[in-house]
């Protein structure tokens, strides 16, 4: 697990474009939706309401792609065989790279928390730190599950998955109630959205800015639902890679 | 003691979503390796020699057929095995931007190393492959030759027992290559490794090989020591006489003969087998009073057992 830790950490200090990465879009995204919030003349709660969305997007974003660097990564350098020879379970490898991902992930939070501190008066830590921490778990949680899916694909279908495999991560957070309550959303949208463990997370901490809660336990619902999925994920994830070994995948994926 | 013993191993892929096409890149093989030993799969382009080194490597799971490896199923008891065997191919690909050192560090860590045991054994196989000059530099920016170097030390990270290698010197400049080829041979020698390679040049399969498996079309075709597939073909070995008189017109029905032809004044006879019928055929030349004036004894090349065995 270490060795993807240090690979993964490796391979993001050498990457040109890891700054731009990791720092550009999410603070675009906060600065225009940010001055979006002014424009509308939201008040400050409704203000915080989007920009915890905007910051968990980014946080998740920046984090699910880590994990999914698992696998990208050896597919991109055609090297996925030596990864697969290796005495590894699967578990080794997203537990590795979902490190890395929390570190980044992380990184932009508390970048993202200070940037609209200091333009738009939020206040990250009004709810207090359990709610605070309890908010980013559920995100990173949600990123390993997204992202351990993204491998899962990728090992599936190939190179070609991973344009699917993005959109798809994509539309999930949308659907997650990102910039507006669950309850705008039209009814079989909003069963999929209360399918969706961050719409829980969002909830929970939204709930300390004055929003009450649109769910009896969002914080347990969220861990329960996160659970299930990360089980079905590494189940995914692990009948993926049974798969390559038998049709050859593996193989064409490397050299 | 076996360190591979595999018996009627098949395998087809299938391929292709609206027309499904299939390769059936194994039909039936069968392959037992002693420990110790380096054996060599010879054949042409798609004959299947990566599919089967795959298999043996748990990289891909046959379709039927009984595979055991150092005494492991290769199926059941993939985990196990992973941990004994390596891998190493002559088109390799790594992470880009890594360097030499951290790339070998990675697969080292993958294999539960960590700490001084780890820098030791980054060290003892940059020494060994003689990559010093390159511990720092990025993946990307090396010749084919050192890749295939940076290969070879990542594939004995975990001090293998069996290591495959698939097309070890593909692409390398002839001293490259017998560089290469000096590794390997010492590999077994100073440190008891089984190694299985694939190669389509018959003479590294004829330098480095005890046994040559002669594969194509999915099939082992023939199977021995480089003399003995030479003979197993039934090229034989040429006596090349040079007589006087320059002709004996009995020499072509002599017993263990296959035929004879005439080329700048010698005669070339075609043998079963050279050692047994020379004195043979140089008594019976006596007798008849022929003179002898000079011999000369050639083994056919390897190279024309293949061409023979691709037909
Ligand atoms: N991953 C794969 N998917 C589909 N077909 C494959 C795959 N790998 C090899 N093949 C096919 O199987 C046959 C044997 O290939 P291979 O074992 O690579 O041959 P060799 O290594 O002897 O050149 C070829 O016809 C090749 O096209
Ligand atoms: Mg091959």
């Amino acid at each position: 697990m270490w060795a993807i830790v240090v690979r993964n950490a490796l391979m993001a200090s050498r990457n040109v474009f890891f700054f731009f990465e990791l720092l550009f879009w999410p603070i675009v995204g906060v600065l225009s939706i940010g001055l979006m919030t002014r424009f509308l003349r939201l008040t400050p709660e409704q203000a915080s309401f989007v920009l915890i969305g905007t910051i968990a997007l980014s946080v998740v974003n920046v984090c699910q792609l880590e994990v999914a660097y698992a696998v990208l990564l050896d597919v991109w350098s055609k090297s996925m065989k030596h990864q697969f020879l290796a005495p590894i379970g699967i578990r080794h490898l997203t537990a590795g790279s979902w490190l890395v991902g929390m570190a980044r992930g992380l990184a932009i939070f508390v970048l993202l928390a200070l940037l609209g501190g200091w333009a738009f008066d939020f206040d990250v830590l009004h709810p207090g730190w359990a709610a605070l921490g309890a908010f980013l778990f559920g995100c990173f949680l949600t990123s390993w599950v997204v992202g351990v899916a993204v491998c899962a694909l990728i090992t599936l279908f190939g190179n070609r998955a991973e344009a699917f495999a993005w959109a798809s991560v994509n539309l999930v957070l949308v659907l997650a109630g990102i910039y507006y309550p669950v309850s705008v959303l039209p009814e079989p949208v909003a069963a999929l959205a209360r399918a969706i463990p961050l719409t829980y997370f969002l909830d929970a901490y939204r709930t300390h800015y004055g929003f009450p809660s649109e769910f009896a336990a969002p914080v347990a619902t969220g861990l329960a639902l996160s659970a299930l999925y990360a089980v079905l994920a590494h189940l995914a994830f692990l009948a993926a890679v049974r798969r390559a070994r038998r049709t050859g995948l593996l193989l064409k994926m490397s050299e | 003691m076996l360190a591979i013993d595999a018996r009627d191993v098949v395998k087809t892929f299938r391929s292709g979503w609206f027309r499904p096409r299939e390769t059936r890149a194994l039909q039936g093989v069968s392959l037992a390796v002693p420990r110790g030993a380096i054996v060599g799969l010879l054949g042409p382009n798609g004959a299947g020699k990566t599919t089967l080194l795959s298999i043996l490597a748990t990289l891909l799971t046959p379709d039927s057929g009984r595979v055991t490896v150092l005494g492991h199923d290769v199926t059941r008891e993939a985990g196990a095995l992973r941990r004994r065997l390596n891998m190493a191919s002559g088109r390799p690909s790594f992470l880009w931007s890594l360097r030499v050192g951290e790339i070998i560090a990675f697969y080292g860590r993958l294999y539960g190393l960590s700490g001084s045991t780890l820098r030791r054994r980054v060290d003892a196989l940059i020494e060994l492959c003689e990559l010093g000059p390159y511990r720092r530099a990025p993946y990307s920016e090396l010749s084919t030759g050192l890749k295939q170097r940076v290969a070879l030390a990542k594939s004995l990270v975990n001090d293998p027992e069996l290591l495959f290698l698939d097309e070890p010197t593909l692409g390398l400049d002839p001293d490259v290559a017998g560089r290469m080829r000096e590794h390997i041979a010492r590999l077994r020698r100073e440190q008891g490794i089984t190694i299985v390679l694939t190669t389509h040049y018959m003479r590294e399969a004829e330098e480095l090989c005890d046994e040559i498996e002669f594969i194509k079309g999915g099939r082992i075709l023939a199977r021995g020591t480089s003399g003995e597939l030479k003979r197993q073909i039934g090229l034989g070995e040429v006596v090349a006489l040079k007589l006087d008189p320059p002709r004996v017109a009995w020499l072509g029905e002599a017993p263990g003969v296959l035929r004879c032809a005439e080329a700048d004044g010698w005669v070339e006879c075609t043998v079963d087998d050279a050692e047994k019928r020379l004195p043979e055929l140089l008594r019976a030349l006596h007798a008849e009073g022929v003179i002898v004036r000079n011999v000369r004894v050639s083994e056919p090349e390897l190279e024309e057992v293949f061409v023979e065995l691709a037909k």
